[in-house]
């Protein structure tokens, strides 16, 4: 933990100048190393991009650097060879077919120093990644004149074309609307000692960039609505080659996208944080993190929305999704720390939809919702949050997505569930979601990431590199859902309280950088105080299936006498069944209360376990309301627990708290010494119907 | 005579046949019963020592759900192959009993007892497995073909489609057009079954030829009663359904939500029964056009 560096970050929010990053207030660290200026022009009817790129990039580390890597994303569309193309099997993952002239590509036509010296020549593409791809163009690296030192700059004039791809991956056109994204030469991220992280476009991963100071002019005609990354700065109307001149401008943004359509209907809106937030909402924020209540005070925000005419309706409930995403990721997570949002309801088949870019995201709607349902709300908060965990804590994507795909999705929950409450589940029959018919019901979002968290356990640890998971569904459900239910598990292990402040610390600690996930166990075990390695070790970097359990649980009434023969001073003694029964008897007569042995067994039925100062709880409870409880630590396959007490056990819980989200199988947490069937047969019974009913549906075809 | 009279009809005819009913009913219960089986012996298996098996009364959970899901991840096949094996003998017991069934409305002056009821059913048996056979093959036409060809036609309309508004229509659309295409031929063959029958006839293919000129020359006029009775069994799901939402959930009136469920079953027997009786005199009322 570096609290030096927190506490000036907070400073500068606190004197409100972190609404607009400026390089002045950062560490020398913390400056944008690049500045971009951009000028490209959209040919609406060639589907072409006509750009020109000024690229100042400064040299922040110690190395001697030689050369400079750029990604290329839109060579990812070029052809069938291309790495996206050749993981997804053709077409198949991607499930579209691509028509002949829907293709996408993008060429540097030329690329020269500020001085004027050509560096086209020495244009290669190197893809590097493994499995190799040798015709992927999605990676170019071009030679510099002279090594470029420590702390100088180099300045590059990029010019260059791009076909928009028919929407693929998020980016592209469909009709005359437009989402452009990964669209323009972006430089890798030099890392000191290691030399240029730049990986080609692959089907299941993100992106990584540096944060720059963009200034994007774009020509369009005028009858297009457009939105980009950033504030709006001007719009120069041109009427005689009718069309507009936009300049936009964003300082400390890693990415720049933006989209255009003429049926865009675009709404302004503030977030007054006075007006959404009270003032005991502050101070109970302030107490949880530990902070001053002037720490935690948000900035206002201006909301800009441009959605689809078929959507007007939906439009206040754009708005609340936002209004509540900023707000509690504001207050719990840190201030939202530009001055806009921009948020988009990507236009129909443009296939755009629950995407996060800097200050612009896209959502995603349909003309038939439910308020059962929470969507959109549920991706307007997931993708604005996207804004914290990628967007401002800018971890790789590429070999790290849980860092923010886990992370935020651990945070839409945790919003969601404050601002919403549980939601049904999203299914829609012929486009009609299916509660306008049926009761489905309603859960929290930690529920549905447990249930499919859990079923790629074995399959990956959540901190493989993106593309080199089992499968796609491995890859999502890994870095998204499972990584969720960790970090949920972690909440409940640590607490609430505490894991508010590892979030926020870990976001005003690295805002503007690009933490790894060595610096979130760091200050998981900074802030907790306890060295929680080992959590890291069995859930995020293996494969380990976590389930404790209890297989067995009996209570019998304590043998006092037994049959034999036995020494008693000295002589032999004859216990036969009859003297037994005598015995038992007199007791029965003498009214002495009975003890009765109870035997727990419990078991690690996975292979994860805990470690640590953290055990398993085990907590047993008998028929006259008393209780016994004791700790296993969990090393050895099984356990067994003997209790004498007056009272026969029963039920036994292991982990009766519920900490342990992640555990596989919570229905065997917990042992009920007589079996009841009451739910299970209430459950058959309803079974029994819809059998009934499917067989007589399957009897039409007689 | 009018569709609705023939109706009535069906109706009279449908209420003297209650004991087919039971039949059905019974044959549905116990094959539901045998399917479910193993999955009853799982959940109590995994649920009847869980703390988690008390929930069962209350709403329906995706927790346990997902965990049994997971638990069981290596034979989910063998469960599906079950459900399909399980559905197949049961589409084949029920061959067997149309004969029966529409035996029985054919025969109304008899009164129906097991064994002529499965003596029908034996009778009629191959005869019916062959029009089974036969509606397998234009099931396979209607979607291989003609809703491949209603798609591609609503292709053209949606695929430039600029809102979602075509797409929603669409769909519906399809889906209403392939609910009326498979009734419309389970229709046409329950004729072919009712002719082969009150013929006494074993010439499948020839039965369902002529059938084509039989409905052909009246095609509303069956569709409409068809669709009539249709109307009954939707009325009854409408009311099963508007009882069972003020059903409480408790285990406490398990048995009374047991009774309910099996007596809307037993609605629907009857209303397949309607079925046969209304086209049955349907099709003698238009004896003199049979040929």
């Amino acid at each position: 933990m570096n609290p030096k560096k927190t506490y000036l970050i907070l400073l500068i929010i606190i004197f409100g100048f972190a609404l607009q990053p400026a390089k002045g207030e950062l560490t020398e660290e913390e400056i944008s190393p690049i500045r971009y200026e951009i000028w490209v022009e959209l040919d609406d009817v060639n589907k072409m991009l006509h750009g020109e790129e000024d690229i100042f990039w400064v040299n922040r580390t110690k190395d001697e650097i030689q050369d400079m890597w750029f990604h290329l994303y839109y060579n990812a569309f070029k052809n069938e060879q291309s790495t996206v193309f050749q993981e997804s099997r053709g077409d198949k993952l991607l499930g579209i077919k691509v028509k002949d002239d829907e293709w996408g590509w993008i060429d540097v036509t030329s690329i020269r120093l500020g001085d004027g010296r050509d560096l086209t020549p020495t244009i290669e593409f190197v893809p590097h990644d493994n499995p190799m791809h040798p015709e992927d163009q999605t990676v170019m690296r071009i030679l510099l004149p002279e090594p470029l030192m420590p702390g100088e700059q180099v300045h590059l004039k990029i010019e260059f074309q791009a076909k928009i791809p028919r929407t693929i991956l998020r980016s592209g056109y469909y009709q005359d609307s437009y989402f452009i994204a990964q669209w323009f030469p972006k430089p890798g991220v030099y890392e000191e000692g290691k030399g240029w992280n730049c990986h080609e476009y692959h089907l299941s991963s993100e992106f990584y960039a540096d944060f720059a100071d963009f200034t994007v002019h774009i020509t369009i005609p005028s009858h297009f609505v457009v939105g980009a990354s950033g504030k709006q700065i001007k719009a120069v109307r041109n009427e005689i080659a009718k069309n507009v001149h936009y300049t936009f401008a964003q300082e400390n943004i890693h990415d720049f996208a933006w989209t255009a359509d003429p049926d865009f209907i675009k709404v302004e809106r503030n977030f007054i944080a006075d007006k959404e937030i009270r003032e005991r909402e502050y101070e109970e924020v302030a107490r949880k993190l530990g902070l001053p209540v002037e720490d935690v005070k948000l900035p206002n925000v201006k909301m800009i929305l441009l959605i689809e005419p078929e959507h007007k309706k939906q439009i206040e409930r754009h708005f609340k999704a936002l209004k509540m995403a900023i707000k509690y990721y504001g207050l719990w997570y840190g201030p939202y720390p530009y001055e806009t949002i921009t948020m988009v309801d990507p236009p129909f088949r443009t296939g755009s939809g629950g995407m996060e870019y800097p200050t612009l995201f896209t959502a995603g709607t349909g003309i038939l919702t439910s308020k059962k349902v929470l969507s959109p709300e549920g991706v307007i908060i997931h993708e604005f949050g996207h804004g914290y965990w990628y967007g401002l804590c800018a971890n790789n994507e590429f070999e790290e997505a849980w860092l923010d795909e886990g992370i935020n999705t651990y945070s839409t929950g945790k919003v969601t569930a404050k601002a919403y409450g549980p939601s049904a589940i999203p299914i829609s029959i012929n486009h009609i979601p299916a509660t306008y018919f049926l009761n489905l019901p309603q859960h929290y979002d930690h529920e549905f990431d447990r249930i499919l968290g859990i079923h790629v356990v074995e399959l990956d640890p959540i901190t493989t590199f993106s593309w080199k998971f089992y499968n796609i569904a491995s890859y999502a459900l890994n870095v998204y859902m499972r990584a969720a239910t960790c970090l949920d598990t972690l909440e409940r292990l640590v607490g609430e309280d505490l894991m508010l402040r590892i979030l926020r610390t870990f976001q005003m600690q690295y805002r503007y950088k690009h933490p790894r996930t060595e610096d979130f166990i760091r200050i998981v075990n900074e802030v907790t105080g306890r060295d929680l390695n080992w959590f890291f070790d069995e859930l995020f970097f293996s494969s380990l299936n976590f389930d404790y359990g209890i297989s067995s649980l009996r209570s019998d009434e304590k043998k006092k006498h037994f049959k034999g023969v036995f020494e008693l001073e000295g002589k032999k003694e004859k216990f036969t069944k009859q003297k037994v029964k005598e015995l038992k008897a007199k007791e029965k007569k003498s009214g002495r209360k009975k003890t009765y042995v109870t035997e727990v067994l419990i078991r690690r039925f996975g292979e994860a376990k805990v470690g640590g100062d953290v055990s398993m709880k085990l907590k047993v409870t008998f028929e006259d309301g008393s209780e016994e409880v004791f700790y296993w630590d969990g090393q050895k396959r099984w356990e067994k627990l003997t209790f004498e007490k007056s009272a026969k056990a029963k039920f036994a819980q292991i982990d009766p708290d519920g900490i342990w989200l992640i555990d596989s199988n919570l229905t065997n947490n917990s042992f009920k010494r007589k079996s009841s069937k009451k739910g299970i047969r209430c459950f058959a019974n309803k079974l029994l119907f819809w059998i009934q009913n499917c067989l007589h549906l399957v009897s039409t075809l007689s | 005579m009018s569709n609705l009279r023939l109706f009535i009809q069906g109706f009279i005819t449908a209420n003297r046949n209650v004991r087919m009913v039971i039949y059905l009913w019974f044959v549905n219960f116990l094959f539901s019963l045998m399917i479910i089986t193993p999955f009853y012996l799982l959940l109590n298996k995994e649920f009847s020592r869980s703390l988690v098996g008390d929930t069962m009364t209350e709403k329906f959970d995706l927790t346990w759900l997902g965990d049994i899901v997971f638990k069981y991840r290596d034979i989910h096949e063998a469960l599906l192959g079950w459900l399909a094996v399980g559905g197949i003998i049961y589409l084949l017991f029920h061959i067997f009993l149309n004969g029966g069934v529409i035996g029985r409305i054919v025969e109304q002056r008899e009164r129906i007892s097991l064994g002529n009821f499965f003596s029908d059913c034996g009778k009629f048996f191959w005869r019916f497995f062959r029009v089974f056979l036969i509606s397998l093959i234009v099931y396979a036409f209607i979607i291989g073909v003609i809703y491949r060809l209603i798609s591609s036609l609503f292709k053209l309309w949606t695929k430039n489609a600029s809102v979602e508004w075509p797409l929603i229509i669409s769909s519906n659309f399809k889906f209403l057009i392939m609910i009326i295409l498979f009734y419309t031929t389970r229709m046409f063959f329950d004729y072919v079954r009712i002719r082969l029958v009150v013929e006494d006839s074993r010439r499948t293919i020839v039965a369902t030829i002529l059938n084509f000129s039989f409905i052909g020359k009246r095609f509303f006029k069956a569709l409409f009663l068809y669709f009539l009775v249709g109307i009954a069994g939707i009325i009854f799901s409408l009311v099963y359904f508007g009882v069972s939402k003020i059903l409480p959930s408790s285990a406490s009136v398990v048995v009374i939500v047991f009774i309910w469920q099996q007596l809307y079953i037993l609605s629907r027997m009857w209303v397949k029964i309607l079925f046969f009786s209304t086209e049955y005199h349907f099709l003698t009322h238009h004896k003199a056009s049979w040929v």
